[in-house]
């Protein structure tokens, strides 16, 4: 039981008990007030750099488990909990969190009231956190110096091109450092699939001859991504019926005119009532956002606003006015998360039905 | 027995992507007008405004029609003749983009009476079809612009379009 630190950027320090690994890493921290699917959560490429932090009580009681997984790595920096269970009866659990965070050189710390940390956060806005041995002045000059890498999409996303083989149609996922939900969900209905680099050129992507594409999820700002992206985007969705979630959605929305903001505070969590508009249905599912499309900021001549979130106001789908081709703020694979929006995948496949007969 | 074909959800997301199709093709919805074929078609027309009313609050008009009267195979003309085609009669269609709706797409038969009828209120700028099921076996050079789902069948089959307002459940069912 040792004693460790999580230190705040603002010169703000929580005590706690070390789990996991000893390691002392630095990130951006943010808080998820999801329920369930820490597996999920901190196996997502879009937590890539970032410290984790869970507003739910407990965490840690059904293990780790195979069927889990978002991607093979783990490049969070660090979880942050109120309290770390290691009791579980799920017949999956091969590993504890604490034995997984361990084998990933990555650092716990128990302990917390994660609860006013997240008022602290939402009060004072995102910031950087250390977790650390000690919270002398020294630890927060580190902190404080801390550059973090802007280069997360290069870091988490593949360079070289993967085939995952299916007898339905055919499907390029550009991956901005995709989580597997995705590719599960495709999977599921039997697509072929081609998951390529995300600064695939247009005509690398053409010359495949795909029936759809779909732009993943991602970490990162959306507003440093090369400008190339946005001209191959604003190519492609005149040519194949285009989905995109998340990263990709800023990206759509950016290569057809409209504004990303950084949101003060971020949004992660399944707990905002989501209203899809042209039904007046209400959602759930799971959102990571940190930036969103600005309101009316879009050109309503090209974009039509189809999702939006009930709570902060935020832009949660778009669609064009031209082309099938729309897009979701968040991540409708239910992984974690509701399965609310999942048939957004359905969407998708009977819109491209649709092209094909015209 | 009789096998669901289509649930609600499906329908759902059918008609939603028509609505959405219905935007792109027509580029807005200026000058556009809905014509539901009674019975079904009708319904889902209302289902298509509404949904464009949600999305461009804006309402498009909606007309209904019944085609007895100008079928083909109608056998029974002294009757029907005074029957009246559509629910509002003093709508301007002139240089309108008609969009056509029905729930089964199968000989053509009703939509040629449609187009028909249509063409004696005056004179669009553009007809178009759209249909929750096309089932093919057509008997007439027509073909339908927007389609919820193609299903191939025979024509021993039967094909039925359920809606909730009337039916009290969405659902298309084949035996």
């Amino acid at each position: 039981m040792k004693k460790r630190y999580l230190i705040l950027e603002d010169g703000t320090s929580f005590e706690g008990v070390s789990f996991g690994s000893d390691a002392t890493k630095t990130g951006e921290l943010i808080i998820t007030s999801n329920i369930n699917g820490y597996q999920e959560t901190i196996t997502n490429p879009i937590y890539h750099n970032q410290i984790v932090a869970f507003s739910q009580s407990s965490i840690g009681n059904i293990g780790i488990n195979r069927k889990n997984y978002e991607s093979i790595f783990s490049s969070i920096q660090g979880v942050v909990v109120n309290e770390y269970t290691d009791i579980s009866i799920n017949h999956l659990k091969k590993l504890s969190l604490g034995t997984f965070l361990k084998q990933r050189e990555i650092p716990g710390i128990e302990g917390i009231d994660t609860r006013q940390l997240m008022k602290h956060i939402n009060k004072n806005g995102v910031m950087k956190a250390s977790i650390v041995d000690v919270n002398d002045e020294h630890a927060f000059n580190q902190l404080n110096a801390t550059v973090l890498n802007n280069q997360q999409i290069q870091t988490v996303a593949i360079n070289k091109p993967y085939l995952i083989p299916g007898s339905g149609k055919t499907i390029i996922v550009l991956d901005f450092g995709l989580k597997e939900g995705i590719l599960r969900q495709l999977s599921k209905r039997n697509c072929n699939i081609v998951v390529l680099p995300w600064n695939s050129a247009y005509q690398d992507i053409i010359n495949l001859d795909p029936e759809g594409i779909v732009l993943s999820t991602g970490p990162g700002n959306p507003l440093e991504v090369n400008e190339e992206v946005l001209k191959t985007i604003k190519l492609i969705q005149t040519k194949i019926p285009l989905f995109a979630m998340g990263l990709g959605h800023e990206l759509f929305a950016l290569a057809n005119g409209a504004e990303i903001i950084k949101l003060g505070i971020g949004h992660h969590g399944s707990n905002h009532p989501i209203k899809k508009i042209i039904t007046n249905q209400i959602i759930y599912a799971n959102q990571s956002q940190d930036f969103a499309v600005k309101n009316n900021s879009t050109d309503l001549k090209n974009l039509i606003t189809t999702h939006i979130d009930l709570i902060n106001g935020t832009v949660q789908g778009l669609r064009h006015r031209e082309y099938p081709a729309f897009t979701v703020q968040f991540s409708p694979d239910g992984a974690a998360g509701p399965n609310d929006s999942a048939d957004i995948f359905d969407e998708f496949l009977e819109s491209i039905n649709s092209k094909r007969g015209q | 027995m009789s096998k669901v074909v289509i649930d609600s959800m499906a329908m759902q997301r059918a008609l939603t992507r028509i609505t959405y199709e219905i935007i792109e093709r027509n580029k807005g919805i200026n000058n556009l007008v809905l014509v539901g074929i009674k019975t079904r078609g009708v319904y889902l027309a209302k289902r298509i405004q509404n949904r464009l009313e949600q999305l461009e609050n804006t309402s498009v008009p909606i007309v209904e029609l019944d085609v007895t009267k100008y079928r083909d195979d109608n056998k029974d003309k002294e009757k029907t003749n005074n029957q009246v085609a559509f629910s509002e009669n003093n709508i301007d269609i002139n240089n309108q983009n008609i969009v056509l709706i029905d729930d089964v797409l199968y000989t053509g038969r009703t939509v040629r009476a449609a187009l028909g009828a249509i063409n004696e209120l005056g004179r669009p700028n553009r007809i178009s079809l759209a249909v929750l099921i096309d089932r093919g076996h057509r008997e007439l050079p027509i073909r339908a612009d927007f389609v919820g789902k193609n299903i191939p069948s025979s024509q021993k089959e039967k094909i039925q379009v359920l809606v909730n307002e009337i039916d009290g459940k969405d659902v298309v069912e084949i035996e």
